[in-house]
């Protein structure tokens, strides 16, 4: 950080002069750049950002967030090229070091978690049947099951469940031989026999 | 040619664009300049200390703190990048282009006249108030020439993919046209609308612009250049290329349209003097510690008597409490820094789509094109690249650097690896100068859907091609109107125009009238 301080500082002393412009163009020299880009997508302390496509990150659990990010690097995920919001995400994890992916996951750990607001509407009695087959390793309550690789799915952006559970019934995400968990919820979300089923289970995980 | 395209066809033609009666209707309009033309009179009430938060510090913002501070308004700018501008950009040596995921360092040689215009680059002349702040603030500005007639235009299916001077196509096109519309005239259909002596006018203005021979066709023009010869000998015409090739190039309505300067492009248009981030600096350096760098909002709530905006710096979160706020954070990050605005207000702000919009430029070993007599201008790709620019500036120097790409559509560039980026920009440019490859150092690239802080480029309100809905007007109005008389969203998402910095500056101005009418108004 001191870095970053000399160089805003060195902007700002120096005031008014034409001849020091060539100097200032280069304010971006000496500031420090690290791998914490994520709030700009994904909103203030990962609370989302519809207008990007970004989903919530505060309250996601932090093996969940590294093995996404370890596939995105590992071109696992992202790659379809129907995923569109997965082509996305994955230049901004090619880069990541080891070192970088469990300082991110440290740094949105910190994130307070804050539920999603709801902005999709189906039928939540249908969606509730539905979401049997998911209970099973989300859990009743979608709060999420790390034996079983499943994420908590209450309180997430309901725009973002209903991108990828198309993506992963259409095949766009899931689909990468060495995503294991995906290829089950390629599977599992076959369960939903159409998109009004997917737009039901979303609104019944909405009430969770 | 010999008659490559029918009379009726080209009637046809005629008609799907209007007709001449809506093209005569257009004239109604001539001798009005754009309301632009004229730079605004500022006369801020003079003030009292009130404290002003700025967020961002794109042109609108500058703008702004600008003329409340010469007003004695106490103003705080928050940037939360490290540089200000905004879209305002100019890379040369030492530059870093804070891409996510794709950060690069410029390592260009480190001499002024190598610079990049990575956002905003030129300057038409009827964009008055970007012009008056460049005189207010001594910027130097010069020249820019948008438009070479010897540079090219390329398509891979006009000419076997060779390259046509610009000068050749559009002399030709300019041919052809006059040609068809010369036959045309004596059809009752078009003839009627006319006079016999303004046919007989225009029939002499046909034969002008287009360069027809007595019969009234075209047989090539010394426009075009010489084919041989021309100084101590005769010139000689040269080869026409036939209409129906030059049909094949499909980006020649851009190649015949870039001097129209109603629409902010034009041949003459100016920049400052060492890139357009001169204009930012100007600005920033009068404005000195007013601006926090590395300072990104991370809540803004509107009070009944104030804002207050939250911002991070070094890890430390402060409240800056303000009478007002001017905001030209992009919308679509707007929505991703809690807020308690309204919601048809927050609607609109969500509407707004950030615009994807690439550029490219390398350094060039020795400055080739002017080998080949371009000095400057523009040459046309019907390739992803669209545009390869030539610096106007520096005529004859060692190097310079050339613009190899300018997309400002659907291109996938914002997916592709930088290597891939790169291996796309000289692929194309090959195809142009033989040489381009050899002659290309260092290429930079940026992709401003990706660019830290950023996320987009000119942002969109329409969605349909038609213009704007009610619906749209309407969410516009929204966003003009201040929230709860303390909040103001200022930029070109906040214009009918988006992409140019006289808009952005406009949209300030809008903002400061208002501000100014409720300041006034207050009791003393």
């Amino acid at each position: 950080m001191k870095k970053i301080v000399t160089a805003t500082t060195l902007i700002l002393s120096a005031v008014c002069s034409m001849a020091s412009l060539a100097a200032e163009g280069d304010v971006g020299v000496a500031a420090a750049m690290d791998d914490r880009y994520c709030t700009t997508c994904h909103g203030v302390e990962g609370i989302g950002n519809i207008a990007i496509e970004a989903p919530r990150l505060a309250g996601m659990e932090a093996w969940y967030l590294k093995r996404q990010l370890e596939n995105f690097r590992a071109g696992i995920r992202g790659t379809h090229e129907e995923d569109v919001q997965g082509i996305a995400m994955r230049p901004m994890a090619a880069k990541l070091s080891d070192e970088s992916i469990a300082d991110i996951v440290d740094w949105v750990g910190d994130w307070e978690y804050v539920p999603a607001e709801a902005t999709v509407e189906g039928n939540v009695r249908q969606g509730r049947t539905a979401f049997q087959a998911c209970a099973a390793c989300h859990g009743a309550n979608a709060q999420g099951n790390e034996a079983l690789g499943a994420p908590a799915l209450a309180g997430q952006n309901d725009w973002y469940l209903l991108t990828q559970l198309r993506n992963f019934r259409a095949g766009f995400r899931g689909s990468h031989q060495e995503d294991t968990f995906g290829s089950q919820m390629v599977t599992m979300s076959k369960t939903l026999t159409d998109d009004q089923a997917v737009i039901d289970v979303v609104s019944y995980i909405n009430t969770l | 040619m010999t008659n490559p395209v029918s009379r009726r066809e080209f009637l046809n033609l005629l008609g799907a664009y209007g007709g001449t009666s809506a093209v005569l209707q257009a004239g109604v309009a001539l001798g009005f300049m754009p309301s632009s033309s004229q730079a605004a009179e500022i006369a801020l009430q003079a003030n009292n200390g009130k404290k002003v938060a700025i967020l961002g510090t794109g042109i609108s913002a500058l703008t702004t703190a600008w003329e409340l501070t010469k007003a004695g308004y106490d103003c705080t700018l928050l940037e939360a990048s490290h540089r200000p501008g905004g879209r305002m950009f100019t890379v040369r040596s030492g530059t870093v282009i804070d891409e996510i995921g794709n950060y690069q360092r410029c390592e260009w040689d480190n001499d002024p006249h190598l610079y990049f215009n990575a956002g905003a680059a030129r300057i038409p002349s009827i964009h008055s108030n970007v012009l008056k702040y460049c005189k207010e603030l001594e910027v130097e500005l010069q020249v820019f020439v948008n438009e070479s007639k010897t540079a090219w235009v390329q398509d891979d299916a006009m000419n076997g993919g060779k390259p046509v001077r610009n000068t050749d196509y559009s002399s030709s096109m300019q041919g052809f046209i006059s040609e068809m519309l010369s036959k045309a005239l004596g059809d009752s259909k078009l003839d009627s609308s006319l006079t016999e002596s303004e046919s007989e006018t225009l029939l002499g203005m046909l034969r002008r612009f287009g360069d027809l021979n007595e019969d009234m066709l075209y047989k090539g023009s010394t426009r075009a250049g010489y084919g041989s010869g021309g100084f101590l000998d005769h010139g000689t015409t040269k080869d026409v290329v036939a209409l129906r090739d030059l049909l094949k190039a499909r980006n020649g309505g851009s190649v015949m349209v870039t001097t129209q300067e109603g629409t902010g492009s034009g041949p003459l248009l100016m920049q400052p003097v060492g890139g357009m981030d001169r204009i930012i600096y100007a600005f920033a350096n009068r404005l000195g510690d007013r601006i926090k760098f590395r300072a990104p909002v991370t809540e803004v709530m509107v009070k009944d008597d104030g804002v207050e905006v939250a911002y991070e710096q070094n890890g430390v979160t402060e409240v800056l409490k303000a009478d007002y706020c001017f905001n030209c954070i992009p919308s679509h990050l707007m929505s991703g820094i809690p807020n308690n605005f309204p919601d048809d207000y927050s609607e609109a702000l969500n509407y707004i789509r950030r615009g994807r919009a690439y550029k490219a430029a390398f350094q060039a070993k020795e400055r080739f094109w002017e080998k080949e007599n371009i000095y400057g201008g523009i040459t046309w790709v019907n390739a992803p690249i669209q545009q390869i620019w030539y610096p106007p500036h520096n005529i004859h120097g060692k190097k310079g650097v050339v613009l190899a790409a300018y997309n400002f559509g659907g291109a996938n560039y914002t997916e592709m690896s930088q290597q891939d980026r790169i291996e796309d920009l000289l692929k194309h440019g090959e195809k142009v100068h033989p040489n381009y490859r050899e002659m290309a150092q260092k290429p930079m690239t940026i992709a401003w859907h990706r660019m830290n802080h950023m996320l987009g480029c000119a942002p969109r309100w329409a969605r349909n091609r038609g213009g704007w809905s009610d619906k749209e007007e309407q969410m516009y109005e929204t966003l003009r109107q201040p929230v709860n008389g303390r909040h103001y969203l200022i930029g070109d998402q906040s214009t009918q125009h988006s992409a140019w910095m006289e808009s952005a500056i406009q949209s300030a101005h809008y903002a400061l009238a208002d501000l100014d009418q409720r300041v006034r108004a207050e009791p003393a």
